[in-house]
């Protein structure tokens, strides 16, 4: 869900509608914040070249 | 003997007592209650409290070991346990006033496994709400204040572990580590805190933040009493997915207080990370003194570190949502606001992304390993700073001010993301008396080097013997 751009207020407000999050103004300006930071997480790991990489599978019990 | 002094008594020196019967588990829990009755109005470490299941235990177990019955170095040893771990008959709270009357039915395999050992349950300790936190704050059950100083934190999420243990309140304490939650608050606090190899020790029974970040492990003063803790608990679990199928040494036979030959790489990007000055010195000076006894010293460079918070976090927080979905929804109101906060914020990150982000932590392993054919260790901080104020947002790290939650999991989250043991062994305090650790993290499953330096290190020092003020 994340993308490039930043995330304005707007887009905000429309994404956590739909999620059906909500708070008080206060709360909300917090999470509006915590959830910038999560698109800038999604753009630092999209600049990691993952090609050929498969997801790590932390369930598959190690042997070694 | 001074109630003081069995406080303070590892489970190595106190069970030889035990086994020779010169001290009795009775006089040891009652030594234990006195300690927290005196320090937990300050402390705040246990959200319950098991003194009469205690003392009825520790008659039984005197019992047996009158009787020729003696089970092992944890027979009649104090244990507590971070209350996320499931206790048959015993409220688990996971630190939330949601869960205040939750009584799961049966032990955790941990928590069994103790039983069996003959250990005693003192009581289910205080942490941040779910886990989902680095600094032992807490509405619910009040906050968690650090034994060198209490207006400080404990670190999190397992602070009433680090300061349960620091302040002699109990023997053994247990953690569980996602981000760091066993080695912060033990850096923090000035105990040894391992988190084990990803599938060593059993995450049955333990309420989740993150299945593939989830890590529970022992948190106590000294690091041999680390290893009689692992003699006990790790071990191939069926009931755990994850659970890993390898043979258990006696992690004992890794205290040989000797490190010659060792490779120690350091990471030369760990200390261009915002780092105090006063902790830098003292993870330098210990490096040093290892190098003396003999390790060799070697920098090495770990490049994918710098984004390590990015893959953990997203990881995480993907994780951590999906798992309090229903909660989320039903007594989100109910949750601490940062808490909650977090938790939502992970509804914004898509499946797409989370894949990415484990393609990510795909290739981090892989650097760490290919690191670890360098090396036998990594060295660096389990923390840039000390202890923090409660409540603080931002704290100083040298000439920069950083993100409190940020900072405390920086260097601790990249062994989360791989997988690999790693150790915070005490290795001095700041000129305000607050304690720094050392992580030293080894290959997956090498957990008797980690150990082996650990304990060198720590027997080369007195850090370990100093008692918080309290």
């Amino acid at each position: 869900m994340a993308s490039q751009n930043q995330l304005s207020r707007e887009e905000f407000d429309r994404l956590r509608e739909k999620l059906g999050v909500d708070g008080e103004p206060a709360y909300l300006d917090e999470l509006f914040t915590q959830v910038r930071g999560v698109f800038m997480m999604a753009d630092s790991i999209r600049a990691i070249d993952v090609s050929g990489a498969e997801p790590d599978m932390a369930f598959i019990p190690p042997t070694d | 003997m001074d109630t003081l002094e069995i406080c303070y008594m590892g489970a190595g020196d106190l069970s030889k007592l035990v086994q020779s019967k010169e001290i009795s588990p009775v006089e040891i829990i009652e030594a234990h209650l006195t300690r927290i009755d005196a320090t937990e109005p300050m402390l705040n470490s246990f959200i319950t409290l098991l003194a009469d299941q205690a003392r009825k235990s520790a008659r039984q177990a005197e019992k047996d070991i009158q009787a020729g019955r003696y089970k092992g170095p944890l027979h009649g040893i104090p244990v507590a346990l971070k209350d996320l771990y499931n206790t048959g008959g015993v409220r688990t709270t996971s630190g939330s006033r949601i869960f205040d009357t939750f009584i799961p039915t049966e032990d955790c395999t941990v928590a069994a496994k103790f039983h069996q050992a003959g250990a005693i349950l003192l009581g289910k300790l205080n942490m941040h709400q779910f886990a989902y936190g680095p600094t032992g704050e807490n509405p619910d059950y009040g906050h968690m204040h650090n034994p060198w100083n209490p207006d400080m934190v404990t670190g999190g999420s397992s602070g009433g572990s680090g300061s349960a243990a620091a302040a002699g309140q109990c023997t053994i304490t247990t953690g569980s580590d996602t981000g760091g939650s066993i080695r912060i608050p033990a850096a923090l606090c000035g105990i040894v805190g391992l988190k084990p190899t990803y599938g060593l020790v059993s995450r049955y029974g333990l309420s989740s933040l993150s299945w593939s970040l989830d890590h529970p492990g022992p948190m106590t003063r000294t690091v041999e009493d680390t290893a009689i803790t692992m003699n006990v608990i790790a071990g191939h679990d069926p009931k755990d997915v994850a659970s890993a199928k390898v043979d258990i040494p006696d992690y004992t036979s890794a205290l040989t207080g000797d490190v010659k030959g060792l490779r120690i790489g350091i990471v030369k990007e760990y200390f261009e990370a915002p780092l105090d000055p006063q902790v830098r010195k003292a993870v330098m000076d210990a490096i040093s003194l290892l190098e003396s006894m003999g390790a060799e010293i070697k920098e090495v460079s770990y490049p994918m570190f710098n984004q390590s918070q990015a893959i953990s976090s997203t990881v995480l927080m993907a994780e951590a949502t999906a798992y309090h979905r229903d909660l989320l929804e039903k007594d989100g109101h109910q949750l601490y606001d940062p808490v909650r906060q977090r938790l939502e914020a992970g509804l914004f990150i898509s499946a797409a992304e989370y894949l990415r982000a484990q393609q990510a932590r795909s290739i981090f392993d892989q650097q760490g390993r290919r690191l670890l054919d360098e090396v036998d260790l990594l060295a660096g901080p389990t923390e840039p700073v000390t202890a923090p104020e409660i409540m603080a947002s931002k704290v100083m790290a040298g000439e920069q001010e950083v993100g409190v939650v940020g900072a405390l999991t920086q260097y601790t989250r990249p062994y989360n993301i791989n997988g690999f043991p790693a150790i915070s062994v005490p290795c001095g305090f700041s000129d305000d008396g607050m304690p720094i650790g050392l992580q030293l993290a080894g290959r997956p499953f090498d957990e008797l080097t980690v150990l082996r330096a650990a304990h060198a290190y720590e027997q080369a020092n007195d850090w370990h013997t100093r008692r918080p003020p309290i």
